[in-house]
C-alpha cells in the first residue's frame, strides 16, 4: 500500500462555512449574471454594420479580435494561474466561474463576426491580430507576469490591469458607435462583457489587498513599485494601440482620455492612489454614461433586448399568499 | 406668416443659460449624457441638457433643413415632388391654408428636452429621399396630421392642431408619422390575429404578419387553438409538433418585414394556460434554451383564467386541455370555452386528452421566466370578459397587452380564400398628457377633439390585405384614448404617486375622461345615424352598464383632489350627468364600440415631454435605448432639483402601489392598460407572484413586463452616475 502521508487531506468545498463573505457575495452576483452570447439578437445589427464604411468596420473587427485574445488569455492562462494562490476554497470556485465567463466572452466575439462579417474578413483580423506588435506586446507582458514563478501577488496585479484596463481601448469603440445609434444590439452584448469584467477587477483587486496586508512594508513597497511600472509600460504600449487605431477616426484623444480614467480605476481596485489626474480623465460623458453597468434602461420590444436581465432566485409560494 | 418660415434664428429650442466653461466644445451627445453625470455639488445638470437640445439644433437640425422662401413654395414643391398627399390639401379652401400654418407657428413652440426634439427629427419628420435633409419642422408635421385627420373640417382642423401643438393630445406613432405623407405606412398603431387549428388559417396567419409588419405597427397572434405537441393528425397519434415551429415561423416573418425601414416588425403569441404545449412555450425564453426552440424577439402572453388561480390557492394540479379534442367536444374552438365554467367538466371528459401540472409549480415558472426575461405578459381572462360590455369574447390581447376586443373565428377554402370572413382587431391609438390636459381647462373639449381624430384614421383605414381586420375595424370603429404623464402631473402638483391622493386623482380622472369619451362616440353616432355593429346587445344599449355611475357619485374623497379639480376648471360629472348620458346613450347610441385604452407610450411620451403612460417613472434621469437612436438621456417631466422627493422611481414605489393606482383607472376603461411590474434583484420569484395575485385580486386586466434592476455592486459603479445612485 502506497503511504500517504504528508500529503494533503482532499476535501469537499463546505459553502456553508465560508470563510470570506465576498467570495459568496461575488458568486453569487456572478451566477445571476450568467449569459450567453445567444441572448442577444445581433441579427438587428446587420442592417447598421452595412452602414458603416469600409474602414469602420476593419478598424471594428481588429478591435474585437484584440478583445478576443485579451479574453483568451484570461480564460486559458490568466484565471487558471490565480488558482493555486486561492487561500479559501470557494476562491477557487469563483475563479473557475471566472474562467468560464472568460471563454464565453471570447465565444461572444466569434458570434459577432459571424453574424455581421465574411470569412475572409474575420481571417484578416485574426492575422492582423498576430501581427500586430503593440498587441502582441502587451499580451507577452501579462503572460510573463502569469508565469507560475511571478509572486502571487503580481500575477494579481497583471490580472486586474488587463481586467480594469487593457480591455478598455477596445470597449471604447462599440460604445461610441452605440452613443451614435449604430451596433446597439452589439453594444448591449460588450455592455454584458463590461458587467462581468467590472466584477472580475474588482473582486481580484479585493484579494490582492487582502494579500498585500499580510506582507512587510518593505515588501508591500516593491510590489507597489512593480504595479505601477508595470502600469506604465503597459500604457505606452496601450497609447502606440489607440494610436494606430483610432487616429484615422480622430478619437485618439478621446480614447486617451478613457485610457487614464480605466488606468485610474485599476489602481484603484488594488487600493492604489490615482496615477492621472482628474483633468486628463475628461472622459466624453457620452461613453462614460455608457458605460454603466447598472441594468436599468429602459427598452421596448421594438429594440434589443438590453442587458437587463438575471437569473431569479425561485421561491415557492405559500398558503398564506394565496389569501383570497 | 412668411416671417415665421423665414425666420432662421427659430431654433425649436427653449434657450439654454449661461453654461460652464468646461461645456463649450462638447457636442449635443455629450452634453446629454451630461445627465447622468452630477454636478460637484450632486445636482443633476438639467440645463446640460437644455444646451444640448439648443445645440442640436444650431449645429444639425437647423443646418439640414431644406430652406423655402414662403410657404406656398415648400407645399408646391412637396406635392410636385410626392413627399405631401395633394387630396390632404385639396379639400380645404386655398385661403385656409396659410391661416393655419400661420396659427400654428405663432404658437412658437419648442423642444424642453434633447430626447424630444432628437426622436422628433430622427424618427417622425419628413426627410428628403436619401434621409439627410429634414422637410418639416414639428409645427408642420403637426398641421399635416390636423388637416388629414379633419378631412376638410377647418373648425376640427384648427382645434386639432391647438391640441396636439399644446400637448394636450399626442397621436400614437403611425399616425403621427404618417399622416399627410405620400409614402408612407397605415395609419393604425396594432392588430390582434385568431389563429385556428388548421394549415389554411396558419399560413393565412403567417400571410397577414408579413402584411401587417409592412404596413406599421405591431401584431399579436392567438395560438391558444392550435393543437399541442404530439397530438394526432387525421387519427394518426403522434403527428403535430404544437405551436413552437409556428411561433419560430412568425419570428421569422417578423424580421424579414419591416416598414420602410422605419420601424421593425414586432409581434406578440398568446396562448391560453391550460393549453398543453404551455410550458414549452414558457420555455423558448429560458437563458439556456436550444437554439433550435428558442424566441428572442418574439413577445409572449399567457390567458389565465380564474380557476388557476383556484386550484393554485388549494394546491392542487391543474389540468391541460388538448384543443383539438375540446373543439370536436363541444364544435367550437378552445379560446371560445370558457376554462373556468367548463373545467370539471372537462377534466371528467374521458373524449378530451389531458395532462397535469402543479399549479403552484406553473406561477412559480412564470415568474423564472419573467426574471430572466421580462416575458410573458399576462391577461386576466375572466376579468376581461366580466368587465367587457359588448357581445362576444375576449380570447386575447396585443403587443402591449392594452387592447382587449372580441373577435370572430374565419374559416378558409383550400385555396385560402374565405369560407366565412371572421374578424379580427385593428386600433388606433392616441393620448392625453394628463397634465396639459388639465392645464387646457377643458377636458370635455379635449376628449371630443382627441375622439374624433382617433375615430377618423378608423374610418379613414381600410386593411384590404387583411379582409379579417377591414371587416372588424368597418364594423366596430373601434379605438383606444391612452393617458400619459400621471407620475409628472401629480410630482408637480406635490403629490405623491401612488398616496391616497395620487390614487383619488387617478379614479376621478378616469371617470370624468370616459363620461366624455361616451359623450363623444354618442354624438358620432347620431350624426352618422347609426351606432356600431352589436350595439343591441351591449350593456349600453340596455343602460345596465352605467349602473354603477347613476347609483353613487364618482367625485373625489380628498380635499387636495377636489381643490385641484376646481383650480384647473374641470367639471366632474353628477350622478345626474351620468344618468343624461346613459338616456342619450341607450337612444342615440355609440358609434365606437371601444374607446378607450392605455398604451405604455415611449416614443410619444418623450416629443411631448411626459412621463410614461400611467406609470411611476423609471428613474430620475431615464436612459432609453432604441435602434434608430442610440442609447440617450431623458429628465422625467416637470423634475427640478426642487421637487426630486416626488420623483421617487417605480422600483422605490413598489408594485402594490403601482396596482392600486392602475386598479382606480381600470374600473373606467373599457380596454386594458398597459401595467409594468418593477422588482428590485433582491426579489424572489414569490414576490413576483405575490404581485400576480395581488393585481388579479384587485380587478386588474393585464401585466405587460416584468421590469428588475440591478444595481452595480459596491466599487464598480460609475462614480457620480445619477443612475447608479439608488
Amino acid at each position: 500500500m502506497k503511504d500517504f502521508a504528508g500529503r494533503p487531506v482532499p476535501r469537499a468545498i463546505n459553502w456553508n462555512r465560508v470563510q470570506d463573505d465576498k467570495d459568496l457575495e461575488i458568486w453569487n452576483r456572478l451566477t445571476v449574471n450568467f449569459w450567453l452570447p445567444e441572448k442577444v439578437p445581433l441579427s438587428n445589427d446587420i442592417q447598421s454594420w452595412s452602414q458603416l464604411t469600409g474602414d469602420e468596420q476593419r478598424l471594428t473587427i481588429r478591435v474585437f479580435t484584440g478583445l478576443t485574445l485579451l479574453d483568451t488569455i484570461q480564460n486559458t492562462v490568466g484565471a487558471p494561474a490565480l488558482m493555486p494562490d486561492a487561500v479559501t476554497p470557494h476562491e477557487e470556485a469563483v475563479l473557475t466561474n471566472i474562467a468560464f465567463m472568460e471563454a464565453v466572452h471570447a465565444r461572444s466575439y466569434s458570434s459577432i463576426f459571424s453574424t455581421l462579417c465574411s470569412t475572409p474578413e474575420v481571417d484578416e483580423a485574426f492575422r492582423w491580430s498576430e501581427e500586430n506588435p503593440h498587441l502582441q506586446q502587451k499580451a507577452r507582458l501579462i503572460l510573463d507576469e502569469y508565469d507560475a514563478a511571478s509572486q502571487p501577488l503580481k500575477k494579481k496585479v497583471a490580472s486586474v490591469f488587463l481586467e480594469s484596463f487593457l480591455f478598455y481601448s477596445g470597449f471604447y469603440l462599440p460604445m461610441h458607435w452605440s452613443s451614435r445609434a449604430r451596433l446597439t444590439n452589439t453594444a448591449d452584448l460588450i455592455r454584458l462583457i463590461i458587467r462581468d469584467e467590472a466584477v472580475h477587477g474588482y473582486y481580484i483587486g479585493y484579494k490582492f489587498q487582502r494579500g498585500l496586508e499580510r506582507l512587510s512594508e518593505a515588501e508591500r513597497q516593491e510590489i507597489k513599485d512593480f504595479a505601477f511600472a508595470l502600469i506604465f509600460d503597459l500604457y505606452a504600449i496601450e497609447c502606440r494601440y489607440t494610436e494606430t487605431l483610432y487616429d484615422p477616426l480622430g478619437l485618439t484623444e478621446d480614447v486617451k482620455a478613457f485610457l487614464h480614467y480605466n488606468a485610474n480605476k485599476a489602481l484603484q481596485n488594488l487600493g492604489f492612489e490615482n496615477l492621472f489626474p482628474d483633468e486628463l480623465c475628461r472622459v466624453n460623458p457620452a461613453i462614460l454614461a455608457a458605460l454603466s453597468p447598472n441594468a436599468d434602461e429602459n427598452h421596448d420590444f421594438f429594440s434589443g433586448s438590453g442587458s437587463s436581465y438575471v437569473i431569479g432566485k425561485a421561491v415557492a409560494t405559500e398558503d398564506e399568499d394565496w389569501d383570497f | 406668416m412668411e416671417d415665421a418660415i423665414l425666420d432662421r434664428d427659430l431654433s425649436d429650442a427653449a434657450p439654454a443659460q449661461a453654461v460652464p466653461a468646461e461645456w463649450q466644445g462638447l457636442d449635443y451627445h455629450a452634453l446629454n449624457a451630461m445627465l447622468n453625470l452630477y454636478d460637484d455639488a450632486g445636482r443633476i445638470r438639467f440645463e446640460a441638457d437644455r444646451m444640448a437640445a439648443r445645440q442640436y439644433f444650431l449645429s444639425h437640425v437647423n443646418q439640414n433643413t431644406v430652406f423655402f422662401h414662403s410657404l406656398e413654395e415648400k407645399l408646391r414643391y412637396l406635392v410636385e415632388e410626392g413627399y405631401y398627399e395633394a387630396d390632404v390639401l385639396e379639400q380645404y379652401d386655398p385661403a385656409f391654408i396659410p391661416r393655419i400654418w400661420d396659427a400654428a407657428y405663432r404658437v412658437k413652440f419648442r423642444f424642453p428636452t434633447f430626447l424630444g426634439a432628437f426622436k422628433y427629427y430622427t424618427s417622425y419628420t419628413l426627410k428628403t429621399r436619401d434621409g439627410k435633409r429634414y422637410l418639416e419642422r414639428f409645427e408642420d408635421r403637426v398641421v399635416m396630421v390636423a388637416l388629414t385627420l379633419a378631412r376638410g373640417d377647418e373648425a376640427l382642423a384648427l382645434r386639432l392642431m391647438q391640441e396636439i401643438l399644446a400637448g394636450r393630445f399626442q397621436p400614437a406613432t403611425p399616425t403621427f408619422l404618417n399622416a399627410g405623407k405620400a409614402q408612407r405606412g397605415e395609419l393604425i398603431s396594432c392588430f390582434l390575429l385568431r389563429i385556428e387549428d388548421n394549415m389554411e388559417s396558419i399560413g393565412r396567419a403567417i400571410n397577414s404578419a408579413l402584411q401587417l409588419s409592412k404596413r406599421g405597427g405591431g401584431v399579436a397572434l392567438m395560438l391558444t387553438n392550435i393543437r399541442e405537441h404530439g397530438a394526432a393528425i387525421k387519427g394518426i397519434e403522434n403527428q403535430s409538433s404544437g405551436v413552437i415551429p409556428v411561433m419560430k415561423l412568425l419570428e421569422d416573418s417578423f424580421s424579414y418585414a419591416n416598414q420602410l425601414g422605419a420601424r421593425q416588425g414586432a409581434g406578440a403569441v398568446y396562448l391560453n394556460a391550460h393549453h398543453p404545449d404551455i410550458l414549452r412555450f414558457l420555455d423558448t425564453k429560458r437563458e439556456n434554451a436550444d437554439e433550435k426552440i428558442r424566441i428572442k424577439t418574439l413577445s409572449l402572453g399567457v390567458v389565465i383564467p380564474d380557476i388557476t388561480f383556484e386550484l393554485a390557492k388549494r394546491n392542487e394540479e391543474m389540468y391541460l386541455f388538448s384543443p383539438h379534442d375540446v373543439e370536436k367536444v363541444y364544435g367550437t374552438p378552445f379560446s371560445e370555452i370558457s376554462v373556468t365554467e367548463r373545467y370539471r367538466e372537462m377534466v371528467d371528459n374521458p373524449k378530451i386528452r389531458k395532462r397535469k401540472i402543479n399549479a403552484r409549480a406553473f406561477f412559480q415558472t412564470l415568474a423564472e421566466i419573467q426574471f430572466e426575461s421580462g416575458y410573458p405578459y399576462l391577461m386576466f381572462e375572466d376579468t376581461v370578459n366580466r368587465a367587457n360590455p359588448v357581445a362576444g369574447r375576449i380570447t386575447m390581447s396585443n403587443l402591449c397587452s392594452e387592447i382587449l376586443q372580441v373577435n370572430e373565428a374565419s374559416a378558409f377554402n383550400d385555396d385560402l380564400s374565405y369560407r366565412h370572413l371572421g374578424t379580427d382587431i385593428s386600433c388606433n391609438l392616441g393620448s392625453l398628457n394628463i397634465a396639459k390636459a388639465m392645464d387646457g381647462g377643458d377636458l370635455g373639449a379635449t376628449v371630443e377633439t382627441a375622439v374624433r381624430a382617433l375615430n377618423a384614421v378608423s374610418e379613414m383605414s381600410a386593411i384590404n390585405s387583411v379582409p379579417s381586420i377591414r371587416r372588424g375595424n368597418d364594423e366596430s370603429h373601434a379605438i383606444g384614448l391612452g393617458q400619459m404623464n400621471l407620475h409628472g402631473f401629480l410630482a408637480r402638483e406635490r403629490i405623491h404617486y401612488g398616496s391616497p391622493e395620487g390614487i383619488d386623482f387617478t379614479n376621478i380622472y378616469f371617470a370624468t375622461v370616459l363620461y366624455h369619451c361616451l359623450r363623444a362616440s354618442n354624438a358620432l353616432a347620431r350624426e352618422r345615424g347609426h351606432s356600431f355593429a352589436g350595439f343591441e346587445a351591449s350593456t349600453y344599449a340596455d343602460g345596465s352598464f352605467f349602473g354603477k355611475y347613476v347609483t353613487r357619485d364618482w367625485l373625489p374623497a380628498t380635499e387636495t383632489v377636489a381643490d385641484l379639480f376646481a383650480r384647473f376648471g374641470i367639471a366632474v360629472p353628477t350622478r345626474a350627468d351620468w344618468a343624461a348620458l346613459r338616456d342619450a346613450v341607450m337612444d342615440g347610441g355609440l358609434y365606437n364600440r371601444n374607446l378607450q385604452a392605455v398604451p405604455p407610450t415611449g416614443s410619444i411620451s418623450y416629443i411631448n415631454n411626459a412621463t410614461s403612460s400611467i406609470h411611476p417613472i423609471t428613474a430620475k434621469i431615464e436612459i432609453r435605448k432604441e435602434g434608430k437612436i442610440g442609447r440617450v438621456y431623458y429628465p422625467a417631466a416637470y423634475m427640478t432639483n426642487e421637487n426630486l422627493e416626488y420623483y421617487r422611481d417605480a422600483y422605490e414605489i413598489g408594485p402594490e402601489a403601482i396596482i392600486d393606482t392602475y386598479a382606480a383607472a381600470t374600473q373606467h376603461v373599457d380596454q386594458g392598460l398597459s401595467l409594468t411590474l418593477f422588482f428590485k434583484d433582491t426579489a424572489s420569484t414569490r414576490d413576483i407572484n405575490r404581485a400576480q395575485i395581488h393585481a388579479w385580486k384587485a380587478g386588474i386586466k393585464t401585466i405587460y413586463y416584468i421590469r428588475l434592476r440591478q444595481m452595480a455592486l459596491e466599487g464598480t459603479e460609475v462614480q457620480g452616475c445619477v443612475s447608479c445612485a439608488l
